[in-house]
């Protein structure tokens, strides 16, 4: 805002305000001291008599919630690395990278951010950073390192543990400096020394750790490649599935019914993370048309299409039972860079969602998966001001989350430097 | 960039070259590859027949060397907070602020900096990060920590020496770490446990870490903030004086021209950052309703600055070569503003050329880099800064920043991601 203005007034063609009812025409949000105060047709929100008002208004746009990314690595480059690769780096270099991440989001339109999975204590180094007001970045859902068993998934960034104690001591160490909930590696992934098709903790050590977690108010989210490490989560009560891999442990994909019914019945979320895969399949179709594929790449590339088609083919029957399927893209991981969350939405509606549902699964449905949409998610009175302003309507087309125009971040609007420095943030698709 | 020319003529109606002498009139430069190709008038400027040329005619600007700070402290946040402080936020947050530094030095016109000192390997892993290419820097000229004795100056930052063995050691590791020159503080500085106006060091262990600088080639600069600092480093065979203060053990200020006339003859260069004073003064004379102790501190530095200016005039007479070096982010001195220093050596008597021309040709030569930057001649690195206006007449057009060019590239100064 302004110096001297007390209100905001930012009015559009329509306001989705992701409560879940229908986009608002000719719809207005109105900000004051980093909070939502009304939100309505234009014609109806004003500021109080006398105060002084700074307006925009936005022709041919939406304005919209800031973007809730439920899954990130703000460490990462997206580069193609392998994580094993990535944890060699000093964390130094790893924070300035996380900093360089958390522009390219945040200037993306997405306002808040839960992190999945960073080395040591860079991404709390990170938040140090942004609350000491030196660099700018989205509010942040931190894990700190996520638990692992010895050589498991994700190990190399700092915490395996082995046992009940030591997951439950983990987990008080994780609170203790700072963590927002508990990221736990459930099954083996891309680490070379894990297993992806196996099972990681035992349920009694992912007890401790969700339980010691909710003793204090935070949720816990675990990464699950196969079937058995879902099963484990839903004994051991955790709060999202993330991947939600139906595979059996021999790797057969096996879409378990019974298991998304416990999902459902729970109330669990899931993150199932489709775009990352998609991004590593465009990184070979350029190749592809640039110059040529090896006959292993084309068959990793088969094999990545085939893979895709079976996530959104089980992604969708969840979608279909109706379980709460959110907007997490995993990104800087593999090849999917930060700054490309709609992608991940976009898939979601593949999957099955309308387009408003896709909004929907990226903001509100995603704020309330990080129990946070008591602050953000939403545009409603007392919600902080984190607002998107896009060209277009995402509402019928959810790829017009692209068109940002303007990001408000707590009711200030953000500069975000050259069009071409944030047109290279985007990836660009390939044919598959 | 897939559509990048191969040559890049730059047209201006001023060209600054660096080395001191006459404004050249509608003149043009030509980039190719990380290289400057050509010199000379709009006329005479040509690429070879057939290839790829993009042209920018900037009008009445005057086209400069990139600029080269020979002093900064990349981790400093420049809001007033002591040393001592900074030095407790971790290694991770201290890089960050690197980070950010180093961007908006490049972007406001500086192409080299000499970090003159940072706590770990801080600014080493900032360097990493920037080949990695993942922060936009100038070209860094790196101390790493700097050589202090127990308590001393900077002290904090990591290295505490004693003894001519600790000496040789200290400058052994930071050289395997990557140490382009070694920082030495050579008499107390703001540090709470150094004394400002004594000698750190004895001569010896000054002769030792000069002596095994110089074995590998690579240079010293000494922190010296009383006089006695500045004889035992020209003593020791240093290459730079930095600050450069002429004070007696008791505090007062006298001025001794033996020490200048020795300055001279070994050709040391002073960087006398001058710039974090006026800086101060300026911000408190802007300020409404200073309390006391504020009021103090200005009427303090006024007098402090005027001496210190006083003492570079006489330095420049007597034939020293001053380095600009701006201290940011020093202090209250923040980065994004090496012009302020490069002003001030201007208000301190020399003429806007000279203070032109200690902050690119001098200021690389006393970084032992101008080999390749600091002015623009046909073979060096395509540096350049293009300002609006002649800061040949009035310094401060070198605040209006047309564009920066970095080893022939040039930068996107608007972007933030």
């Amino acid at each position: 805002m302004t110096m001297g203005s007390d209100y905001l007034l930012i009015t559009a063609d329509r306001v989705i305000d992701s409560t879940g009812g229908p986009p608002i025409d000719h719809g207005a949000v109105l900000v004051h001291d980093g909070k939502v105060v009304s939100v309505g047709r234009a014609a109806e929100v004003s500021a109080p008599e006398g105060a002084s008002v700074e307006s925009h208004h936005y022709a041919g746009c939406t304005v919209l919630p800031g973007m809730v990314d439920c899954h990130t690595h703000h460490n990462g480059f997206g580069d193609g690395r392998m994580g094993d690769e990535l944890t060699l780096l000093a964390d130094e270099i790893l924070t300035v990278q996380a900093a360089r991440n958390a522009r390219a989001s945040l200037y993306s339109g997405v306002t808040t951010i839960r992190e999945n999975g960073p080395k040591n204590v860079t991404m709390f180094r990170l938040r140090d950073s942004i609350n000491a007001g030196l660099i700018i970045g989205p509010r942040m859902v931190l894990c700190g390192r996520p638990v692992a068993i010895i050589g498991g998934h994700m190990g190399y960034f700092g915490g395996e543990v082995t046992g009940a104690d030591q997951t439950r001591a983990l987990t008080r160490q994780l609170i203790k400096e700072g963590a927002d909930y508990i990221k736990i590696t459930a099954t083996g992934g891309s680490t070379r020394t894990s297993f992806p098709l196996k099972p990681s903790f035992t349920v009694e050590e992912l007890e401790a750790v969700t339980e010691e977690a909710h003793k204090v108010g935070k949720l816990t989210a675990t990464h699950c490649l196969s079937s058995e490490g879902i099963a484990n989560s839903l004994d051991a009560d955790v709060d999202m599935i993330i991947h939600c891999a139906f595979k059996d442990g021999d790797g057969a994909d096996n879409f378990r019914q019974d298991i998304a019914e416990r999902i459902g019945e729970k109330g669990v979320y899931v993150n199932p993370t489709l775009h990352v895969g998609r991004s590593s399949a465009w990184v070979l179709g350029h190749k592809r048309d640039d110059v040529g594929l090896t006959s292993r790449e084309e068959s990793q590339l088969d094999e990545s299409r085939r893979s895709m088609d079976v996530k959104l083919d089980h992604s969708r029957r969840m979608i279909e039972m109706g379980l709460r399927v959110i907007t997490g893209s995993d990104s800087s991981w593999g090849n999917y860079k930060l700054g490309n969350t709609v992608y991940e939405a976009e898939l979601l509606v593949h999957a099955g969602y309308t387009h408003l549902q896709g909004v929907l699964s990226v903001t509100s449905w995603a704020a309330a998966a990080l129990d946070m949409d008591d602050q953000v998610g939403t545009l409603e009175p007392g919600k902080l001001a984190d607002v998107l302003v896009v060209d277009g309507n995402p509402a019928e087309d959810i790829n017009d989350l692209w068109n940002v125009r303007d990001v408000f971040f707590g009711g200030q609007k953000l500069e975000r430097g050259s069009d071409e420095s944030l047109a290279a943030v985007r990836q660009q698709p390939a044919l598959l | 960039m897939p559509d990048s020319p191969d040559f890049t003529i730059l047209k201006a109606a001023r060209l600054i070259d660096g080395n001191g002498g006459p404004v050249a009139e509608q003149a043009a430069i030509m980039l190719h590859g990380d290289t400057i190709s050509q010199i000379g008038t709009q006329e005479t400027v040509q690429a070879p027949e057939g290839a790829s040329v993009r042209e920018v005619d900037y009008g009445d600007a005057t086209i400069l060397p990139g600029l080269v700070d020979s002093h900064v402290h990349l981790i400093g946040i420049g809001d007033g907070r002591a040393g001592d402080e900074l030095v407790t936020l971790p290694d991770e947050v201290l890089t960050v602020q690197a980070a950010q530094n180093v961007r908006r030095h490049l972007y406001s016109g500086v192409t080299t900096v000499r970090d003159c000192g940072a706590k770990n390997r801080t600014t080493f892993l900032l360097r990493d990060a920037v080949e990695m290419g993942i922060v936009p820097s100038p070209r860094l000229v790196l101390a790493g920590r700097p050589v202090a004795i127990i308590g001393g100056h900077l002290s904090y930052f990591g290295i505490q020496a004693t003894g001519e063995d600790e000496c040789r050691a200290a400058v052994r590791q930071l050289i395997k770490e990557g140490a382009d020159f070694i920082k030495i503080t050579a008499t107390g500085g703001s540090t709470r446990t150094s004394f400002s106006l004594r000698p750190s060091f004895n001569v010896d262990e000054l002769t030792a870490i000069c002596e095994e600088a110089h074995k590998f080639g690579k240079h010293a600069a000494a922190h010296c903030a009383s006089s006695q600092g500045m004889v035992n480093v020209l003593e020791a065979g240093i290459d730079t004086i930095i600050h450069g203060v002429h004070k007696e053990a008791d505090g007062s200020d006298v001025y001794r021209p033996e020490i200048t006339e020795k300055i001279a003859e070994q050709r040391v260069y002073v960087n006398p950052t001058l710039g974090g004073a006026l800086t101060r003064v300026r911000m408190l004379e802007n300020t409404a309703d200073l309390t006391p102790s504020e009021q103090a501190d200005l009427d303090m530095m006024r007098q402090a600055s005027e001496i210190r200016m006083e003492n570079v005039a006489r330095m420049v007479d007597a034939g020293v070569v001053m380095s600009a070096g701006s201290d940011t982010a020093w202090g209250f001195y923040q980065m994004g503003d090496f012009q302020t220093e490069i002003e001030a050596h201007a208000m301190a008597g020399m003429s806007n050329m000279q203070a032109i021309v200690s902050a690119t040709r001098d200021a690389a030569r006393s970084c032992w880099i101008d080999d390749s930057v600091g002015t623009l001649e046909s073979g060096k690195q395509g540096d350049v800064l293009v300002v609006d206006g002649n800061p040949n007449d009035d310094i401060n057009a070198l605040r209006n920043v047309a564009d920066v060019y970095l080893a022939g590239n040039r930068v996107d100064r608007q972007a933030l991601v």
